[in-house]
């Protein structure tokens, strides 16, 4: 496709009509500054190509100028192969699209609205989008010829413009039958396997899938099936071994039984044995107690008889000891009462102490009453001098009359209430005044009194409302003014006088200064008063003067008292520190006699104590041996009751021991037979009785396992599992042979698949190869060597370098901004030339190459030069300096 | 003179799996055998029917087939005593425990080794306890001392058998040394008699009375036994009571119209309704056989009870290539002989198998596209 012309109208901020062309079938450079609609221009063109003009939505509606309800359209002429082409396309409002086609000169309609649109596409071999605008995938070749703004790189080309591709490079990949068969053997892979290789799952899953998933189930399933096989199995063992349990229990029980048996027979022969052995036991008791008592009885006599005797002898001695602690006792009395009176005598002499202490405290109480005396002297004669200068202040209080400051300030408000009111008066008055310059004779009208008046002199009348005089020689003058107010000034000045008056009736004067005075001094007079009160006040120290004077008399009276006993005090006051002194050495001399004679009579106490106590205990024990005494006598008595004599009663003790040692012989015969018994039989039977228990327990719990075990059993074996589990496993046995089938068809489907795709990729390849050669050619014009050759894919889509240096290629991810750019505009251009084999096609590369420096920009004019003999170029730019270096472009100002 | 059946292994209840919809069929056709042993024994007026073993092929078979035997044997006019074998053991929970086998006073279940003495012979059972044991089952026999025909019971491997694990051994002269009329035993599915020192068959495997499995010979039969008296030689006749057929057919195919002589081969087989056929091909595959194949599959899973064909070991015709000539030059035909280079030279059989099915696959499609 060649452009020949475009007219856009209202297209974002391309306002009204905007025309370019004819343009160049060479390069072409439209500029203009940022925003000012190139790529609007651009955009314009696209839609008008590749997309229906019916088209709504949000992305359409964004290209109608802003703010503006205006209709954008395009008019595009392009020729294509020998036909020459315009199309007419209006969006939005009014939609409309028209194909007309250069016929002897003119422009003849061929389609319009939605045949025209249709028309376009075929003619450009492009593809309907789906809803929406068209994307680079629907524009056919220009995908790759066409560079919109910042969208340089390639990254994927669809499959028309592929096709196209490998049509221009002369590849035919399959006749139309290996086409079909290829589509067939993609269609079956599809049917069973993903795009990725792998099994489709869900409503179209791959057989194999539905198998493998029931394969897993029946697996499940099976497990569950063994377990519960495998349980009646355990659960026939369990029973056999419950039967086994039961039986050996049984056994063992029945042995214990026996057991048992044999045990109890050995307790009776026990306790037959042990019955003899009690028997035999007690006999030889009774023997030996008899042969004790007669021994005891012996033994016992011979005791008393030496007890008696020596009895006797203590009881002697102690009688004679008793009147010597008798004698001593009585003296021992005698001294502790000569002790007694002497020690009553010492404290007889403690009267004297006291006589002595009560003189020091009389002498202190006589000394404080004196000194009381003389202090109530000092403070009755002070009290009585206030009190005489407290009357001669009173007195002059009494004369000075005065008024009270209360009164005073009455007074001093009702001045100021009278001064205000002649104030007022004064003010609500006519006045007239007359300064004559000759003496001249007044008689005022108002009141009919006279003046006279000299030269210099002034007279003034005044009245209420009016003042009327009357001038001799002259005339009556009169003056008059506003009524009323007068009166009630008067009024309140006349009462504020009286009151004045009334209230200073009593001092004589109402002069408020003197008045002021007077109140001075009677204030300073009733201070002295309180100062003089003050002072008495502190003297009495809250008491009163009567008080004082009693508490005084009491003192003397108290004195008086004192000295009446002690009468030398009145002549001579007593010394207390001498008192003090006399009665401390009184003290200590009688205490000391009385300690004395105290510890004498203790001693005394003490000795008579111990005599008395001597005495008490010798009597005692003469008691205890009389006692002693008495009892074995009667003791002897018992024993000898019966009368047998010392000789037969040792032949009777001698008969007792022998028949105590026959019965002791005959116990231990018994006794020796019961131990020929091993241990308890009693207990042993009970523990034989209590394991035969257990036994037996052990046998019904085996008894009742057997029997659960069995209920477990038949419940099991009711069931079949076996047959159940041979289902199942039958089931995935025919499983694993369809997967097995299953997987070979699939695998070999995967392979043929497979294989078709490598050797289709090869060929792919070797297509692609002349356009990387081309491509790398001119990459190597522009940057040099460096970056080696170009990498396509079998899309045509660049994806790698490999550089000379390095064996592997490099991704394009490691290349700068720069090189980027400069790599993608090279692979467009070399994949344009390609395509522009048959007929020149239009490339449009809209602001790129921002980011190449201008020696590279250089290099890539002349390749752009070069390629413009077979490629109609448009270039949008902002820096059509940069492009000033195309000699043969065509450079056209956008709004010129 | 005592008249007897010799059967065993009826394995009724037994898995058979990998014949897909077959097997129930399979399982039901053993039961109906057991009827036929019952017709057969009353027609030849048979007074004793001796099972040694296997009756069923676990103890936990679903009881309603335990049920269905009992009945089926109290249709016999004569006794009929039976054994346990390892399969179906006299254990807690076992088929024997089931009360068919107490309603009817004629069928015996012998659950320990004493004597029965008959009005013609004493039968001497071996009834087995458990699973697994190395102990001879006749290892306390003893028949010496009677006048009357000595039968002995029992199941187990007799040695010297093939693959035979020492479970229940029992030796080869177990007849004479217990001095036994005959020993008829049960383990082994085929019929197999064994000769003493004297030259004389005392002891013998009757084999199952249905065929188990592809492969198994000799099986599907009852024995009729004979026996003049204490001492006399045994008679020993086999009868046919198996319904079904087993047939494994081994192939080699070298041209491509063999595999339309299998087709006829096929067809003409008769009761293939009572018949299971394995084909196994081997030799070279035609592509253009693809259609011969489908039809001898459809044969197979049409009208037999069961039908299997493995083409697995076929290797694509080497001069079997002017099909891939036919395809269009390019990335079809290079990716045909990759394939084809494959099902040849493949490093394994897999990768053969699956690389001849890719072929197959793209002749198919190639056909399709054709048309």
């Amino acid at each position: 496709m060649i452009l020949k012309r475009i007219a856009v109208t209202n297209w974002r901020s391309l306002l009204g009509a905007v025309e370019l062309g004819p343009f160049s079938d060479g390069l072409n450079v439209i500029h203009a500054p940022n925003g000012t609609g190139k790529s609007s221009l651009f955009e314009a063109m696209r839609r008008g190509l590749f997309d229906v003009h019916h088209v709504k939505g949000n992305e359409i509606e964004s290209v109608r100028p802003w703010g503006r309800d205006l209709t954008p359209s395009v008019v595009i002429e392009f020729a294509e192969g020998s036909e020459t082409y315009r199309v007419e396309k209006t969006f939005l409002s009014g939609a409309s699209s028209k194909l007309s086609r250069l016929e002897d000169g003119k422009f003849q309609p061929i389609a319009d609205s939605r045949n025209a649109d249709t028309k376009i596409r075929e003619i450009l071999a492009a593809e309907a989008p789906g809803r929406g605008l068209s994307k680079q995938e629907h524009w056919g070749l220009a995908q790759v010829l066409w560079a919109p703004q910042g969208e340089l790189a390639i990254d994927k080309i669809s499959g028309s413009a592929n096709e196209r591709l490998r049509a221009a490079l002369g590849i035919q990949m399959s006749g139309e039958s290996g086409g079909q068969i290829e589509e067939q053997i993609e269609a079956r892979f599809l049917e069973y396997f993903t795009s990725k290789g792998g099994y489709k799952k869900g409503k179209f899953a791959a057989p194999i899938v539905n198998l493998q998933e029931r394969e897993v189930e029946i697996r499940s399933q099976l497990l569950e099936l063994r377990q519960k096989h495998q349980a009646f199995e355990e659960a026939a063992h369990s029973v056999d071994d419950a039967r086994h349990r039961r039986l050996q229990a049984r056994r063992e029980a029945d042995a214990t039984r026996e057991t048992v048996d044999e045990m109890r027979a050995s307790v009776e022969r026990f306790d037959k044995l042990k019955s003899e052995q009690s028997n035999k036991r007690e006999t030889e008791s009774l023997a030996k107690k008899r042969y004790d008592d007669f021994n005891n009885s012996f033994l016992q006599i011979k005791t008393l008889r030496e007890q008696i005797a020596s009895n006797e002898k203590t009881a002697a001695i102690l009688q004679d000891s008793e009147a010597g602690l008798e004698k001593e006792t009585k003296s021992a009395r005698e001294r502790l009462d000569k002790k007694r009176s002497e020690r009553e005598s010492a404290r007889n002499k403690r009267s004297s102490i006291s006589e002595a202490q009560k003189a020091i405290d009389r002498a202190r109480a006589y000394l404080d009453q004196q000194a009381l005396v003389d202090a109530h002297n000092k403070r009755i004669n002070k009290l009585d001098a206030i009190q005489k200068e407290l009357e001669v202040f009173k007195q002059k209080r009494t004369r000075c009359v005065a008024p009270e400051s209360k009164v005073l300030k009455k007074l001093r408000n009702l001045a100021a209430k009278r001064d205000a009111a002649k104030a007022a008066l004064s003010a609500s008055q006519i006045h007239l005044s007359i300064s004559p310059e000759n003496s001249i004779a007044v008689e005022d009208l108002t009141d009919s009194s006279k003046h006279s008046v000299g030269p210099e002199e002034t007279a003034s009348f005044s009245g209420d409302a009016l003042v009327e005089i009357h001038v001799n020689g002259f005339g009556a003058i009169r003056a008059s003014g506003p009524e009323g107010s007068a009166e009630k000034h008067r009024k309140t000045l006349e009462e504020a006088l009286g009151e004045i008056e009334k209230l200073c009736q009593p001092f004589g004067t109402d002069d408020l200064e003197r008045l002021q005075t007077l109140r001075d001094e009677a204030d300073a007079i009733e201070r002295s008063i309180e100062a003089l009160e003050e002072r008495m006040d502190t003297l009495l120290d809250r008491e009163s003067i009567e008080t004082l004077k009693q508490e005084h008399a009491e003192a003397k009276a108290r004195i008086a008292e004192i000295e009446k006993q002690y009468g030398d005090w009145k002549k001579e006051a007593p010394v207390l520190s001498k008192l003090q002194k006399d009665f401390e050495s009184l003290s200590l001399k009688i205490n000391d006699t009385i300690a004395e004679s105290e510890g004498a009579y203790e001693q005394a106490q003490i000795s008579l104590s111990a005599s008395e106590k001597n005495l008490n205990e010798g009597q005692a024990e003469l008691k205890v041996q009389q006692a002693g005494l008495d009892t074995a006598k009667k003791r002897i008595e018992e024993l000898l009751d019966g009368g047998l004599s010392d000789e037969a009663r040792e032949k009777a003790i001698s008969d007792a021991l022998m028949s105590w040692q026959a019965a002791k012989a005959a116990a231990d015969q018994a006794e020796a037979s019961l131990k020929e018994i091993p241990g308890d039989p009693h207990r042993d039977l009970k523990k034989l009785e209590k394991q035969r228990t257990a036994l037996e327990q052990t046998e019904a719990s085996a008894r009742d396992a057997e029997k659960t075990a069995e209920g477990q059993l038949q419940s099991l074996s009711a069931e079949g599992t076996y047959s159940k589990l041979i289902a199942a496993e039958e089931e995935l046995v025919e499983l694993e042979n369809r997967i097995a089938q299953e997987s070979i068809r699939m695998d070999a489907l995967k392979l043929l698949h497979g294989t078709v795709s490598e050797c289709r990729s090869r060929v792919i390849a070797s297509v692609s190869a002349p356009v990387e050669r081309s491509a790398s050619r001119m990459l190597s014009r522009v940057v040099g060597p460096r970056l080696g050759e170009l990498k396509l894919t079998g899309e045509f889509v660049p994806e790698a370098i490999t550089p000379e240096l390095s064996t592997d290629p490099v991704a394009l991810s490691n290349l700068s901004g720069g090189e980027l750019e400069q790599l993608f505009l090279i692979a467009r251009l070399a994949l344009a030339d390609v395509l522009a084999k048959d007929q020149r096609q239009l490339v449009v590369l809209d602001d790129v190459l921002n980011a190449t420096d201008s020696g590279r920009l250089a290099r890539l004019l002349s390749l752009l030069e070069e390629v413009s003999d077979r490629l109609q170029v448009i270039i949008l730019t902002c820096h059509p300096e940069r492009y000033r270096g195309l000699e043969q472009a065509t450079f056209v100002k956008l709004g010129i | 003179m005592i008249r007897f059946v010799h059967t065993a292994d009826w394995q009724i209840g037994m898995k058979a799996a990998g014949l897909g919809d077959a097997s129930q069929r399979v399982r039901d056709v053993r039961l109906d055998s057991v009827e036929r042993i019952v017709e057969l024994a009353r027609e030849r007026d048979i007074e004793l029917l001796l099972i040694t073993g296997d009756v069923f092929e676990d103890n936990a078979v679903d009881r309603s087939l335990v049920r269905k035997v009992g009945e089926t044997l109290s249709r016999f006019r004569g006794q009929v005593f039976i054994t346990p074998g390892n399969h179906d053991p006299l254990t807690p929970g076992s088929v024997w425990e089931h009360p068919v086998w107490e309603e009817n006073s004629h069928v015996h279940v012998l659950r320990d080794r004493r004597p029965i003495e008959l009005e013609n012979c004493v039968l001497y059972p071996c009834p087995l306890k458990e699973k697994y044991s190395t102990r001879n089952p006749l290892s306390s026999i003893d028949a010496s001392d009677t006048h009357k025909v000595a039968i002995g019971l029992a199941h187990g491997n007799v040695e010297g058998l093939p693959d035979a694990e020492p479970d229940y051994p029992i030796p080869v002269d177990a007849a004479q040394k217990a001095g036994l009329d005959f020993l008829a035993i049960g383990h082994w599915h085929s019929f197999s008699p064994y000769k003493g020192s004297d030259g004389i068959v005392r002891m013998a495997y009757s084999g199952t009375h249905e065929t188990t499995k592809f492969g198994e010979r000799d099986s599907g039969n009852v024995l009729l036994v004979k026996i003049a008296e204490r001492g006399a030689v045994p008679q020993i006749e086999s009868l046919r009571t198996g319904a079904l057929k087993w047939l494994t057919l081994d192939r080699s195919i070298a041209q491509a119209d063999d595999l339309a002589r299998l087709s006829s081969e096929l067809k003409a087989i008769e009761d293939p309704g009572n018949c299971l056929v394995r084909i196994r091909l081997d030799g070279l595959l035609f592509m253009s056989a693809r259609a011969e194949l489908e039809l001898l599959n459809e044969i197979l899973t049409t009208r037999f009870l069961y039908g299997f064909l493995s083409i697995e070991r076929m290797t694509p015709a080497p001069e079997d290539d002017s099909w891939i000539e036919e395809l269009p030059v390019g990335v079809l035909r290079e990716s045909a002989e990759t394939i084809r280079q494959q099902a040849f030279n493949g490093s394994d059989e897999q990768t053969r198998l699956v690389a001849t099915r890719a072929l197959l696959e793209l002749f198919e499609l190639k056909e399709k596209a054709a048309l």
